[in-house]
């Protein structure tokens, strides 16, 4: 039972992150692989949030946490990726890889490579009869991972600029005749991406602890992406559930050590049996 | 006429002064390479920042030997060709007579090899590889933690928290992390304790699964061989798996502020314990004093064990040089090396002593339990002196 | 005389030339000079700083001829640098092997691995290529991290590798490594530009721009892409394998998913498709964290942020790769293309309709 909330717990974690890969994707076709940087960056900046406040108002750290993660994907978007328009999917790539790595000094000029943990609350709501604790932060997780992939759910299919979005993502040109803004959609997306970074981010580092080594998480990320379909929401949850319950079942069941390399497996296995991931379309795969 | 005489001897004189003056005003110049923007910084900053700390008090004191001591740093940010480069450049360029600090033990290697070649002598803190024990290899000395002592030190140690009953070791996987558990287990086991242990990957995020695992096997005492981060991620994972026994952390680069971050995060500081060769700075000997004055001067704040490490490097250097002489030249301090001890005044469990066969010496350890806000010793320090088993 | 510019040519043999035009050779004859004279008049630190910058070239030469002149992505050059050290230490630390028989091994041992690693090549494209490499290296590098961890002791945390002798003579100081390096650097260099202007070079060229029209007009893609992987891979091991000699200690910590960011780097910063823009790319990615050291130290103390210099270092890297895609993304070499034309053109302001092909 205990094993069955971890692996649900681990797994919204890797659908949130896999959720602002695909996000990027589905609008502009690159592969952010900063994602993981992106989310310690911004649990960081939770938590240097927090300390400015001192720990009094929680709502005003989320507000301020969210608000610059949104506007730090606008800028991201502005300042790099729109000067990318025309050229292979490969250069901006290799442009977030760039990216991963000024985030990741950033961790070290800014806060000093210290090890942090955040605080969002210690309540433990249950205890299993084996002794495990399920606490508040579990539940929490679950239920922003659920919130947040109503929400994209409702976005897509029900709002005008949902669809824009969709539009904008199948054909550029042709929406831009259409007068769809397609500069404001890819702002929105990246600006999402970002904050959905944050987001998991911040709970991650509830539940453990952050250090620049962390980042290491956006590896489970854009495994669970690639599994579930790069451009799929749906594949997103899939496989963020599908890399965590394989990753904790091999380290408790099989062998610890090995459980490092079960995500790499279940890549090779989905890249040689339908790469397009679970739920992607197929046509992606020549597309790049 | 005898006046005239004497103030023209004391001219004189004073004029032989004013000459060999700017000899004498050289500096010592000696070498430091650590780890300040890689993954372990976190730990390494503070040993550096201990180690500057006790130069800058030598040098307002006067320095050694009437000479002040002028330290080049550099960074290798965990990577072994960095730190090669970086020392090779110090040789050079810097005109060091040593090299001081160091990081973890893949860098120490590469390093020790060219530095052979120049006939500088290393001394590292931190982390110590089996050059510096008996047998000794030449140029290399530790005041730092060997792997296969500290586990042997904590198998001991275990004693105080439980008598018997079963010990699961955790690591990462890495050579050393292998290492200390080996040994562990063998005097846990000599002991008469039962022993299981888990590794996991070095890239671990979420140790959860690990946790899980551990508790799950009901242990009376778990001890952690990894550095100060991991113990963070591990005690919260270990707390929320149920499990509430006592959890030893073992001092790769922990210090009190870990343990209390570990507190913090699991929402509960009892039953945490940490085996350290350094003391806290909390401890009331005379050494946390002079350290806590020191840093008082000269504004370093958040002190901890690794601040300490850092400052006993420091005394450590000082007297090699003061013994090495005013000549000194980097075969002679390799000698002085070889048969230097200094009193730690209370950081560690007695002195550190060189031997020309022993780079190492006997190292003192202590377990500490946290209480609620600080560190308090459980026992004696114990000593360690070579290896009950030996090395694979 | 058919100096001066690319359309006075009127014999094939000049076409052909490597180096057209005299300025070019002067140009060469001159770098030779320096790079044979350098040691010379240097300290040991600038010698080992130009020893590590040749491992670097042979690595991204290697590169480059997989990602720039046949277009496959692959993020998993640093386990082909792996597994030349490991081979080589294993060989030389284990069975006592001599030099010659190692390192032949160990590219034969990098040249196998490459064919596997290449096979999903023939399936995949793009980012996928990249995706799946980067597994390949994550597996490549938990085998061997297995194998250090239960070999290794903490005495030598690795593998250590005694120094290479060649007929009685060991190659044991910077100079003696300088030129070695010198003359293998100078061996695959000269192997590059003679492969990329031959049927396999032009072959590679064609499947980058579109492997659907290459195998249209007859070229075996499948062929040619592995062997590109084979190629490149043979050359990385060997910069594995001579990088071991030269540290003399194998750790597999050293082989992370950065460096072969930093590979790529290498020729995205060089110019990709280019043997010169690899040289240079190799030059200058690994001189630049240094150069930012000198940097920092010339400052006043007071301006070095204490310890957070260190951290900024980190950064430049990613902030050159941002830099030089963004800015300049055929690389450093365009740059010295752009001066060169300008030069050869002046006083005259026209460009070419058809550029002359460059190597």
């Amino acid at each position: 039972m205990e094993l069955l909330v971890s692996i649900l717990v681990l797994g919204a974690t890797n659908a949130l992150l896999a959720a602002g890969i695909v996000i990027v994707y589905k609008a502009s076709r690159i592969v952010n692989f900063a994602h993981g940087e992106l989310a310690i960056v911004g649990a960081y900046v939770f938590y240097s949030a927090g300390l400015i406040t001192q720990g009094q108002s929680l709502l005003l750290t989320i507000a301020a946490t969210a608000a610059i993660s949104a506007l730090f994907g606008v800028a991201i978007y502005a300042a790099l990726m729109r000067r990318l328009v025309g050229q292979p999917t490969f250069v901006a790539a290799m442009v977030t890889i760039g990216l991963a790595i000024v985030l990741k000094a950033a961790i070290v000029v800014f806060w000093h490579s210290k090890s942090v943990g955040i605080n969002l609350t210690r309540q433990t709501l249950y205890t299993f009869p084996g002794g495990g604790r399920l606490t508040l932060v579990d539940v929490i997780t679950v239920s922003c991972c659920i919130a947040f992939f109503a929400a994209l759910f409702a976005f897509f299919n029900h709002t005008r600029l949902g669809r824009q979005f969709r539009g904008a993502a199948e054909n550029p040109l042709l929406a831009s005749q259409r007068q769809v803004n397609v500069n404001l959609i890819l702002a929105l997306a990246w600006g999402a991406a970002v904050f959905s970074a944050s987001l998991a981010g911040v709970l991650f580092g509830s539940r453990s602890m952050l250090s620049p080594q962390s980042t290491i998480i956006g590896l489970s990320g854009l495994t669970a992406a690639l599994v579930g379909g790069l451009d799929s929401l749906r594949g997103a949850v899939i496989g963020g559930l599908l890399v965590a319950a394989a990753t904790y079942l091999t380290a408790r069941l099989i062998d610890p050590a090995l459980s490092e390399a079960v995500p790499f497996a279940i890549l090779l296995i989905v890249m040689t049996w339908r790469p397009w991931g679970i739920f992607g379309t197929p046509e992606e795969l020549n597309r790049v | 006429m005898m006046k005239s005489i004497a103030a023209r001897l004391g001219l004189a004189a004073f004029a032989v002064g004013l000459a060999t003056a700017p000899l004498q005003a050289q500096e010592y110049k000696i070498g430091y390479i650590t780890d300040l923007s890689g993954p372990l910084a976190g730990s390494y900053t503070p040993t550096w920042q201990g180690f500057e700390l006790y130069m800058k008090a030598l040098n307002e004191r006067g320095g050694v030997n009437g000479r002040k001591i002028k330290i080049s740093l550099d960074d290798d940010g965990l990577r072994a060709d960095r730190a090669v480069a970086a020392a090779k450049k110090q040789v050079e360029r810097d005109d060091v007579l040593g090299i001081f600090g160091l990081s973890l033990s893949s860098t120490i290697g590469p390093v020790l090899g060219e530095m052979r070649k120049a006939g500088v002598p290393v001394a590292s803190t931190f982390s110590a590889i089996l050059d510096a024990l008996p047998p000794a290899k030449p140029m290399y000395y530790s005041t730092g933690v060997a792997f296969e002592v500290a586990g042997e030190a904590i198998g001991v140690l275990s004693q105080r928290i439980a008598p018997k009953g079963k010990i699961v070791g955790v690591t990462f996987d890495s050579v050393g992390g292998r290492a200390a558990l080996r040994h562990n287990k063998l005097m846990a086991e000599k002991l008469g304790y039962t022993w299981d242990e888990i590794v996991f990957p070095v890239r671990t995020a979420d140790f959860t699964p690990f946790a899980q695992s551990a508790a799950a096997l009901k242990p009376d005492i778990v001890v952690g061989h990894y550095g100060a981060e991991q113990n963070l991620g591990y005690v919260t994972a270990l707390r929320a798996a149920g499990y509430a026994g006592p959890y030893v952390i073992a001092a790769y680069g922990a210090s009190e502020a870990t343990v209390k971050q570990a507190a913090q995060q699991s929402g509960s500081g009892a039953n945490l314990y940490i085996v350290s060769r350094f003391a806290p700075v909390t401890d009331n000997v005379p050494g946390t004093k002079s350290i806590k004055d020191a840093a008082a001067k000269y504004g370093l704040a958040d002190l901890n064990s690794m601040h300490v490490t850092g400052w006993t490097l420091g005394a450590f250097a000082e007297e090699a040089l003061k013994k090495c002489g005013a000549d000194c030249t980097r075969e002679l301090l390799d000698k002085a090396l070889q048969t230097i001890k200094i009193d730690t005044q209370g950081l560690t469990g007695g002195a550190i002593e060189m031997k020309p066969d022993d780079h190492y010496g006997t190292s003192f350890w202590r377990l500490y339990r946290w209480d609620t806000d600080k560190l308090t010793a459980v026992g004696d320090w114990q000593s360690q002196g070579a290896l009950t088993f030996p090395t694979q | 005389m058919a100096a001066g510019s690319p359309y006075l040519r009127v014999t094939y043999a000049e076409t052909n030339r490597i180096l057209p035009e005299p300025y070019q050779r002067v140009l060469v004859v001159a770098i030779a000079v320096a790079v044979l004279v350098l040691p010379m008049v240097s300290n040991a630190y600038v010698i080992y700083l130009l020893n590590l910058t040749f491992l670097a070239v042979i690595g991204a030469v290697g590169l480059n001829l997989l990602t720039g002149y046949c277009g496959q992505v692959s993020l998993g050059h640093a386990s082909f640098l792996a597994i030349g050290a490991f081979v080589t230490a294993i060989l030389s630390n284990r069975y006592g092997a001599p030099v010659w028989l190692a390192l032949p091994a160990a590219c034969l041992v990098g040249a196998m691995v490459g064919f596997v690693v290449g096979l999903p090549a023939l399936r995949f494209r793009g980012i996928y290529l990249a995706i799946t490499t980067l597994a390949m290296h994550y597996a490549i590098i938990f085998v061997l991290t297995t194998y250090q961890a239960n070999f290794g002791s903490s005495a030598t945390a690795g593998i250590s590798v005694p120094a290479p002798a060649l007929g009685g003579y060991e190659i044991n100081s910077g100079r003696a490594w300088y030129y070695a390096l010198l003359l293998v650097s100078a061996g695959v260099v000269v192997f590059s530009l003679n492969v990329s202007r031959g049927y396999i070079g032009r072959a590679w060229v064609a499947i980058r721009d579109r492997d659907i029209a290459a195998a249209s007009v007859g070229i075996n893609v499948a062929r040619f892409k592995l062997l590109a992987f084979v190629c490149s891979a043979t050359l990385a091991a060997l910069a594995g394998s001579l990088g071991a000699y030269f540290t003399g200690v194998v750790t597999v910590e050293a082989y992370t998913l950065e460096l072969a960011i930093i590979y790529l780097a290498m020729i995205i910063v060089g110019g990709m498709g280019s043997v010169a823009g690899a040289v240079l790319g190799a030059v200058f990615m690994t001189l630049l964290p240094f150069g930012i050291e000198r940097l920092f130290e010339a400052l006043p103390h007071a301006w070095r942020l204490g310890t957070t210099s260190y951290g900024l270092q980190e950064a430049v890297t990613g902030v050159a790769i941002i830099f030089f895609l963004l800015f300049e993304p055929k690389g450093l070499i365009e740059i010295y293309r752009r001066t060169a034309e300008y030069f050869e053109r002046w006083p005259f302001r026209y460009r070419e309709l058809q550029p002359a092909e460059r190597r």
